[in-house]
């Protein structure tokens, strides 16, 4: 694993912080906040994948199983 | 390396085009409410004062006028000289059909202009002024909702094209 995933990370939240900022400016709260759950959403499919290898390897690494 | 890199600037190019062009669209719906409501007023003086016909009428308001609103009502008079069966209603309707994508108007406007149609040319020439009267100040309403809308709206849409780009570059590299 690179360093990439932890830029793309912060790259996708600047931009959720960007569309949440224009689209409360714009009087349209419940997209802003729909906007931040999608943005988190695919933040969060990441991760989940980056924890199942890291499972998969302290399982390997201690003989679990 | 450099597809992927020449692919993201596309692609952040042509989203930020896209809200270019809707933040334009916003910015253009108060200016051809506001055309329109200046073509309304000059028909009505035009019916009241120099008392001409529709079609002749439609042609001189647009008078200091441009643009797709111009065109727009040289279109009905032109409808209404050559079909000369055809009520205003349904010359109206037609050019809004053929003025679809060039005119910057919602829903509320379109009504109130079919609206128009349906009782221009029917009524004594006092009726008609009021009918008139009663439009243009609903296009001033409209046109006052227009502009709100815009100052909410266009930089959102801005805003939204150049981030929307961006955040398909990050998902898709």
């Amino acid at each position: 694993m690179g360093l990439d995933i932890l830029f793309k990370i912060a790259g996708v939240g600047i931009l959720v912080s960007v569309f949440h900022t224009a689209l409360k400016q714009a009087g349209k709260e419940d997209m802003a906040h729909l906007c931040t759950l999608a943005g988190f959403t695919i933040v969060l499919l990441w991760v989940v994948q980056l924890l199942g290898k890291l499972f998969n390897t302290v399982q390997d690494v201690f003989k679990l199983f | 390396m450099w597809l992927k890199l020449a692919g993201g600037i596309v692609i952040v190019l042509v989203s930020t085009y896209v809200g270019f062009q809707m933040a334009a669209r916003c910015n253009g719906r108060p200016q051809h409410i506001r055309q329109i409501g200046c073509c309304l007023a000059s028909l009505k003086s035009y019916i009241h004062y120099a008392s001409l016909p529709l079609q002749e009428a439609m042609k001189q308001c647009t008078q200091g006028i441009h643009g797709p609103v111009a065109e727009f009502f040289h279109r009905i008079a032109n409808i209404l000289e050559e079909h000369s069966q055809q009520s205003p209603q349904e010359a109206i309707q037609t050019a809004l059909e053929e003025f679809t994508g060039k005119l910057l108007l919602k829903q509320p406007e379109l009504e109130l202009l079919e609206l128009l149609g349906a009782n221009l040319g029917i009524m004594n020439r006092q009726e008609q002024v009021n009918y008139l009267t009663m439009i243009i100040e609903q296009f001033e309403k409209l046109e006052i909702e227009a502009v709100r809308f815009r100052d909410l709206n266009t930089k959102m849409y801005r805003y939204l094209g150049l981030c929307g780009g961006l955040a398909l570059v990050i998902l898709l590299v």
